[in-house]
């Protein structure tokens, strides 16, 4: 299935869920699954993306088939997904409450025979949750209409329900009974509605809502508008909605076939949008519309709780001269120049909006965060941040070697510099700031 | 100083990968769009919703890219010249004075065949691309050289059609060659 935004809802789904169970079994084969009852779940979280973001990379050949239509690998789509868990900490912390809870009543199970492919549900059921946030979100941004995981979801299962039919429509000399009671007539030749659906939009909700209804008599199960779940009651006694839900699966499906290719409109001046924003920003402020508001209305009943960032923690001391001795000594260890850190700072623009933002950490936590959000290289890196050897910036291990600190300290620092970075304040303090130099 | 391209790509990484628990679209797309356009600035409680909400602000940017490209300027055409050294005998790639096409002669199993290939990261390359508009490429005497549709990597491929050789020829006709959209 196809929708505006989406990325995650056709058949590569569950290739892309395959390899994130894999990945995340091995990262914990390395980590110890004990990190997930660590009850500073931030670090755990922090931990695991690291871990299991390498692997992902280099996940072979099951990484590289197709995961949708629209281009994007299995391994791209696992990789997008971990880094929007990382983004939700909510998410994380359910997981690591479902595995706290099994291990309250078994231990550590993971040990145990079976106990790998039980950790292995633990990370399916966590990204099948997020998949369907991620789709949802970008459903909205790509339309500017309302989407939630469970229409979304809702959705799926329309989709899903239609194919079934489809399939029973197409062997209806096999299946005469069920296709009778879809269609609420005896059937002796070919349908009439058989020929005429050819695609999810010549679908009839009444269709889906008799199927479903009949699923316990002809398949033993009830079907999924059937269920005691309360998950669909919106559905159910909707034709109109199932309808409009099936249109626009069909239509869209239609409009995306013979799609232009998009992937080159991205690669144009990425950030150019940040000078609307900017802009926008400072109209609003200079001259705000006088009220009221034109905010819209909540469409779930889904309080929003944003929560506020984590305190940036305190600045390390500044390095004396025992400290340029291990730091001789550490950079030969990582066989960086041993002037590395020397050379990388000097090659910083100090007055630069980040590196005042971050002016309390050190460069090397400063240069993890760098490392974090625009990955190993990136076009806007001085050649003197690099290792000789890669070419890549430093990686976490030697960051970490050459602060002086441990590769979980380094992460949580570099965390709270991200969080600072992130503070909603900041940012506005920053376009004001940005203004007054343009 | 003061905005970085380092920077600019950090804040729009961080503004685009937060996330806020139950965030929704706060504001419509008329109210967005009338924003961007500037005939009505947010008011003070819309703009605390946008900067608060991390999802609407990707509504935003989705709207901003497409007001974007809608504005930027059509392609119309491309000219450029042959340059002195071409005149020698041997010719190499030309390119057009903006900077959009470049046009080679190769040898394609003993005959000359003309390419003409389009720099995705040239501004307007993609509407380009996107419009699937036939072209033709003429040289100095408005003779056509190539005729054609660019594939999904923006090139496109035809035989050379002149007896003479692709530095004479230009030579010959102008010195210059127009990449335009065929009438």
């Amino acid at each position: 299935m196809r929708l505006p935004g989406t990325r995650y809802q056709e058949h590569g789904w569950e290739q892309v869920r395959k390899l994130l169970g894999q990945c995340s079994l091995q990262a914990f084969a390395r980590l110890d699954s004990a990190l997930l009852l660590d009850p500073d779940t931030d670090a755990s979280l922090a931990a695991y993306v690291d871990t299991v973001a390498p692997l992902l990379y280099a996940a072979g050949a099951r990484g590289e088939q197709a995961g949708n239509s629209y281009g994007d690998s299995v391994a791209e789509l696992a990789l997008t997904l971990t880094f929007e868990l990382q983004a939700r900490p909510a998410d994380w912390a359910a997981l690591c409450a479902a595995v706290g809870a099994e291990h309250a009543r078994a231990g550590p199970f993971w040990r145990r025979p079976g106990g790998e492919a039980q950790l292995r549900k633990k990370f399916n059921d966590v990204y099948a949750v997020l998949r369907d946030k991620v789709d949802s979100d970008n459903y909205q941004i790509a339309c500017g209409r309302a989407c939630s995981p469970n229409r979304m979801y809702a959705y799926r299962m329309l989709d899903t329900a239609y194919h079934e039919l489809a399939r029973l429509f197409a062997a209806w000399h096999q299946h005469l009974e069920q296709v009778g009671a879809i269609l609420e007539r005896t059937i002796v030749a070919l349908p009439i509605e058989a020929r005429q659906l050819r695609s999810i939009a010549d679908c009839r909700p009444e269709w889906i809502l008799r199927w479903s209804e009949h699923q316990e008599r002809f398949a033993g199960a009830p079907g999924p508008l059937h269920t005691r779940s309360k998950r669909f009651a919106a559905l159910k006694d909707n034709p109109d909605k199932i309808g409009a839900m099936l249109r626009e699966i069909g239509d869209y499906e239609q409009l995306s076939a013979n799609a232009d290719h998009d992937w080159l409109q991205e690669r144009e001046d990425a950030g150019a949008w940040l000078d609307d924003y900017w802009r926008v920003l400072n109209e609003s402020e200079t001259g705000s519309t006088p009220g009221p508001d034109q905010i819209l209305e909540a469409q779930q009943d889904e309080p929003a709780a944003p929560d506020s960032g984590a305190p940036a923690e305190p600045a390390p001391p500044a390095p004396d001269d025992r400290e340029a001795a291990r730091l001789a000594l550490v950079t030969r260890q990582l066989s960086l120049p041993p002037d590395y850190l020397l050379a990388a700072a000097a090659l910083e623009d100090r007055t630069s909006w980040t590196a005042r933002r971050m002016s309390d950490v050190s460069l090397p936590v400063r240069l993890a965060v760098y490392l974090k959000l625009l990955g190993p290289f990136d076009d806007s890196y001085p050649s003197e941040w690099l290792d000789p050897a890669s070419g890549e910036l430093p990686t976490m291990q030697q960051l970490a070697l050459l602060d002086g600190i441990s590769l979980p300290t380094l992460r949580k620092r570099r965390d709270a510099a991200i969080a600072h970075l992130n503070a909603a304040p900041a940012i506005g303090a920053a376009t004001e700031e940005e203004r007054r130099w343009a | 100083m003061g905005m970085t391209e380092l920077d600019r790509k950090l804040q729009a990484r961080m503004l685009l990968g937060a996330r806020v628990e139950g965030d929704r679209l706060m504001l419509d797309d008329a109210v967005l769009t009338a924003a961007l356009d500037g005939s009505r600035p947010l008011t003070i409680g819309e703009r605390a919703a946008l900067q608060a909400s991390p999802l609407t602000l990707r509504r935003f940017k989705a709207l901003a890219d497409t007001r974007r490209r809608a504005a930027a300027p059509a392609w119309s055409g491309s000219h450029g010249l042959l340059r002195a050294a071409d005149s020698a005998g041997q010719f190499a790639a030309l390119q057009t004075d903006d900077g959009m096409w470049r046009l080679h002669v190769v040898d394609s199993g003993g005959k000359l065949a003309v390419i003409l290939q389009l720099d995705p990261h040239v501004p307007g390359a993609a509407q380009v691309l996107a419009s699937k508009i036939e072209i033709t490429v003429r040289d100095g005497a408005k003779a056509v050289v190539l005729r054609g549709s660019l594939d999904a990597d923006g090139e496109c491929e035809g035989p050379w059609p002149f007896a003479t050789t692709p530095a004479a020829h230009f030579q010959q006709h102008g010195a210059r060659f127009d990449v335009m959209p065929s009438a």
